[in-house]
């Protein structure tokens, strides 16, 4: 692969896969990491992929399979049959509360949803993949797919009104009258 | 199909509309259009995965990550031992992404990598970007760029001052505004970005116009002495050549 072809596939989906990356590992560096990381495997071992249209789910794939492979072992991962049911209803203020929210209150959401739901459900957010390209980056059948998103979005939207909250708890009201007693 | 099975497949289809053209949803979209309460509730369903999914867009890669992964694939042609992979993959990295920005003035393909990024940066934004913007300049622009007469690269009259205080859709890019003109030709959309050669010397300045093709996007990028400009469209490559 010359190095052009390479630039344009580094422009194509970088930014894409550092934000999955991101809502995966939690942290902006371990994020650069797992991105910096895939590229690299491409470059030694991708270039061999002779279908580009495949290039987009290989790197996501990539990315996800380092990622389990270099999580830490001792971390305890929840069984998706101990995991609740979603709940299907959106609520006109579960509409209102994402789209006044900025960005890094959302991305905090995501990180609190269930791993086993959220790989899926920040592909379904990047809008590159279609549900079967989900199914094959992350080797599910696509009923797996949407089953953990009608369960993750249920949990994302709890998430958000969480940390909605945790925001304006952190937020001190100016006391006026304390204020001027003071003065 | 019940109403809990037709929620439990529209749940995957993607705010952006890129899934209309499946075959698995026709079902539950026609249920949705005809059932009132259910198409309430997809209505509110699209809403809010529309709203996440532009704050998600909204997270920006950190400074650097694309020099250091084009810096550590260079790296990675010489032998590297697995064994040692991250400390010499980190260390090459690093050096590499050095002597990068100490020869950069003196990169010969600076102009080509400058534009290849612009024009990256603007399929990434016809693909992802939340597309608008008024006024009365923008509307001037986007008509004589609707004409199938009009050439794009015969030359645009562009104010870029005039064009950014009445409200045309301003974007960042490496720290500079670029504007976005949508239009409309002969029922296709068309997304064209303008740069300020000011802002961005390295960008090629080739008289000729360059072509992209990726996935579903084709565009053409072109300047003129004062601007440069990139066309981003879903029409497909020739429909793109076409309007130059």
């Amino acid at each position: 692969m010359s190095s052009e072809v390479f630039t344009q596939l580094v422009d194509a989906h970088y930014a894409a896969l550092y934000r999955f990356a991101l809502s995966l590992a939690k942290s902006p560096s371990d994020a650069g990491d797992l991105v910096q990381q895939t590229f690299f495997i491409w470059a030694t071992k991708g270039h061999g992929l002779r279908e580009a249209s495949k290039a987009k789910s290989w790197l996501f794939t990539t990315l996800y399979r380092e990622f389990l492979h270099g999580r830490r072992r001792d971390v305890r991962v929840t069984s998706i049959e101990d995991l609740p049911p979603g709940e299907s209803d959106v609520a006109a203020e579960d509409v209102d509360r994402a789209a006044r929210m900025d960005a890094a209150l959302v991305v905090a959401a995501l990180q609190t949803v269930d791993e086993v739901f959220r790989a899926p459900l920040t592909l379904f957010y990047l809008e590159d993949l279609s549900y079967t390209e989900i199914a094959e980056t992350l080797e599910v059948p696509i009923g797996t797919v949407m089953s953990r998103l009608s369960r993750g979005k249920a949990q994302l939207r709890a998430a958000l009104q969480q940390e909605e909250k945790t925001a304006k708890s952190k937020v001190v009201p100016f006391d006026g009258a304390q204020g001027r007693k003071q003065a | 199909m019940t109403n809990t099975e037709a929620k439990f497949l529209l749940g995957a289809y993607r705010a952006n509309c890129r899934d209309a053209g499946s075959a698995l949803f026709g079902e539950a979209l026609k249920q949705a259009k005809a059932d009132p309460a259910l198409g309430s509730w997809f209505a509110r369903a699209q809403a809010h995965d529309a709203a996440v999914a532009a704050r998600l867009q909204e997270i920006a890669p950190p400074a650097g990550l694309r020099e250091a992964i084009l810096a550590g694939a260079r790296a990675s042609r010489a032998p590297v031992s697995k064994r040692s992979f991250p400390t010499v993959w980190l260390a090459l990295a690093a050096s590499i992404a050095v002597l990068l920005t100490a020869t950069m003035a003196l990169w010969p393909n600076r102009a080509a990598a400058e534009t290849a990024r612009f024009t990256a940066f603007a399929i990434d934004d016809t693909a992802h970007g939340k597309h608008g913007g008024h006024g009365e300049a923008m509307g001037a622009l986007q008509l004589m760029l609707s004409q199938p007469t009009t050439h794009v690269s015969a030359g645009l009259p562009v104010d870029f001052a005039a064009l950014r205080a009445t409200g045309c859709r301003t974007l960042s890019f490496a720290g500079h505004d670029v504007l976005e003109v949508c239009f409309n030709r002969d029922g296709q959309w068309f997304h064209c970005y303008i740069a300020s050669r000011a802002d961005f010397p390295g960008l090629s300045a080739k008289a000729g116009a360059e072509f992209v093709q990726q996935a579903q996007l084709a565009s053409a990028s072109w300047s003129d002495a004062t601007y440069h400009f990139v066309v981003v469209s879903e029409a497909g490559l020739d429909a793109v050549k076409r309007l130059l």
